[in-house]
């Protein structure tokens, strides 16, 4: 029996590049690449086909849709307060990626996206790139450098370290789960043919050989529950709670803003 | 550039196409999302919300004006009541002046009627004691005239058959 935990297959490799760079730039698609797009462009056509005909008097589709994204805004709400709630959108779209990205794993056609530590690193990024663009832009980058200072100036290294532990710890949670969740599957599906191999190893070589391992049917069924429908959702639900709270924590309400810029301000 | 390897990336690792390319369709997938999902539905909630507000703010209204216009009616209405009320007693009032008046006019037309009445019988009776006079003094001339066979002549005894049929007259008074 052979269990082998991989990455993404690769698709396409260019030779020149991989000879330069190795496996960091010399494999541009991916199984994950292909996962990602069919994600994008399957929530865009849903997206489409839900809004089309929007109407005061909703249909079943219309109100399920609603209640979601009222569930989005409240939630967004509650985080961030009701002066960031234009933050919605994003964060219901990193939900929707990630959950979709998760649960397309389960086809066993197509990879999960968020198996793959560059997809969830990627997102951590973006958060830590929103947190210190808001709080270079709502306090200035004098103050935002200074807070890493606070409470004392022995900290620095610590508050530096603990500012990139948040994306690395982000991503690899996401990743690990998600990631881990399939080679658990993995594990057991392997573990059940062996099961079934030693119940029936009673039966002549031959027909042992092309006997189909009877207990895969079924069975993993019930731990994809958890570890595929649950995990995905806890994880989008983590992944989209941090970067509300701490995209939140850069945008303080208006009026706890210091009066320094009000060029800033205006813009917004 | 190969096609379709059968090779796997490190389990645990970063690939920076397939970062970017997580980017890109986060992106898209962003604008996407907010064009065609959240704003549409975001809207419409809002825009049902308000329908709703606007919908019970006017029902208050409403009823509050409707509180106002009955209050209003009311009191006019027991305005109303008043006023017809004086309507009445000024009507009243008026009939009742109205009627004094009449009887007065027609008390006084009928004393002044009975007044002329009076003065036309007495200018009737003096009258006819002139006639029953003149008629008389005749008679007694053209009695006398026979009796004294003379022609009494009228203008020279006039006016002592005068005296005469005055002292009858009286006496008959």
């Amino acid at each position: 029996m052979d269990l082998s935990v991989n990455g993404p297959k690769i698709i396409l490799r260019v030779k020149k590049l991989y000879d330069a760079f190795g496996n960091i730039l010399g494999n541009p698609i991916t199984q994950t690449t292909v996962s990602l797009v069919i994600v994008t462009v399957g929530l865009i056509i849903l997206s489409y086909f839900v809004t089309r005909k929007l109407t005061k008097r909703p249909g079943r589709l219309q109100v399920v849709a609603e209640k979601l994204v009222n569930m989005l805004y409240g939630m967004v709400r509650d985080t961030m307060g009701e002066h960031n709630l234009k933050f919605a959108p994003y964060i219901g779209t990193l939900f929707l990626s990630s959950i979709v990205g998760t649960l397309i794993g389960t086809t066993q056609i197509f990879r999960s996206t968020t198996a793959d530590l560059s997809v969830t690193a990627a997102w951590a990024i973006v958060t830590t790139g929103m947190v210190w663009y808001n709080n270079i832009k709502n306090f200035g980058f004098g103050a935002w450098l200074k807070g890493f200072t606070e409470p004392i100036v022995v900290m620095t290294p610590m508050n530096i370290v603990s500012e990139i532990a948040n994306p690395v710890s982000m991503a690899f949670r996401h990743f690990g789960n998600v990631a881990g969740g399939s080679v658990l599957t993995a594990l057991i599906y392997g573990a059940l043919a062996a099961v079934t191999h030693a119940i029936f190893s009673w039966l002549p070589e031959t027909i042992l050989a092309v006997f189909p391992p009877l207990f895969q049917i079924g069975i993993p069924a019930f731990l994809s529950i958890y570890f595929d429908l649950f995990s995905g959702f806890v994880q989008a639900l983590v992944f989209s709670l941090l970067t509300m709270v701490y995209v939140g924590g850069a945008c303080p309400p208006p009026e706890e803003l210091p009066v320094r810029d009000k060029k800033a301000k205006n813009e917004d | 550039m190969e096609w379709f390897l059968n090779e796997f990336e490190a389990f645990v690792g970063v690939n920076l196409w397939t970062m970017l390319f997580a980017w890109v369709n986060l992106l898209i997938l962003y604008l996407f999302l907010k064009k065609l999902l959240f704003k549409p539905l975001k809207d419409m909630i809002d825009s049902r919300q308000k329908e709703i507000d606007d919908m019970y703010e006017d029902a208050e209204s409403s009823k509050t004006k409707a509180a106002e216009l009955k209050c209003e009616y009311e009191e006019k209405l027991e305005h109303a009541n008043e006023e017809s009320e004086e309507i009445l007693r000024t009507a009243v009032r008026r009939a009742q002046l109205k009627e004094e008046e009449i009887l007065r006019d027609a008390n006084d037309k009928a004393a002044r009627t009975v007044e002329r009445a009076h003065e036309q019988v007495e200018l009737e009776k003096k009258r006819i004691i002139n006639e029953v006079k003149n008629e008389v003094s005749g008679m007694a001339i053209g009695i006398a005239a026979a009796v004294i066979e003379r022609d009494v002549s009228e203008s020279e005894h006039k006016e002592l058959i005068d005296s005469f049929i005055d002292t009858i007259g009286e006496s008959d008074d």
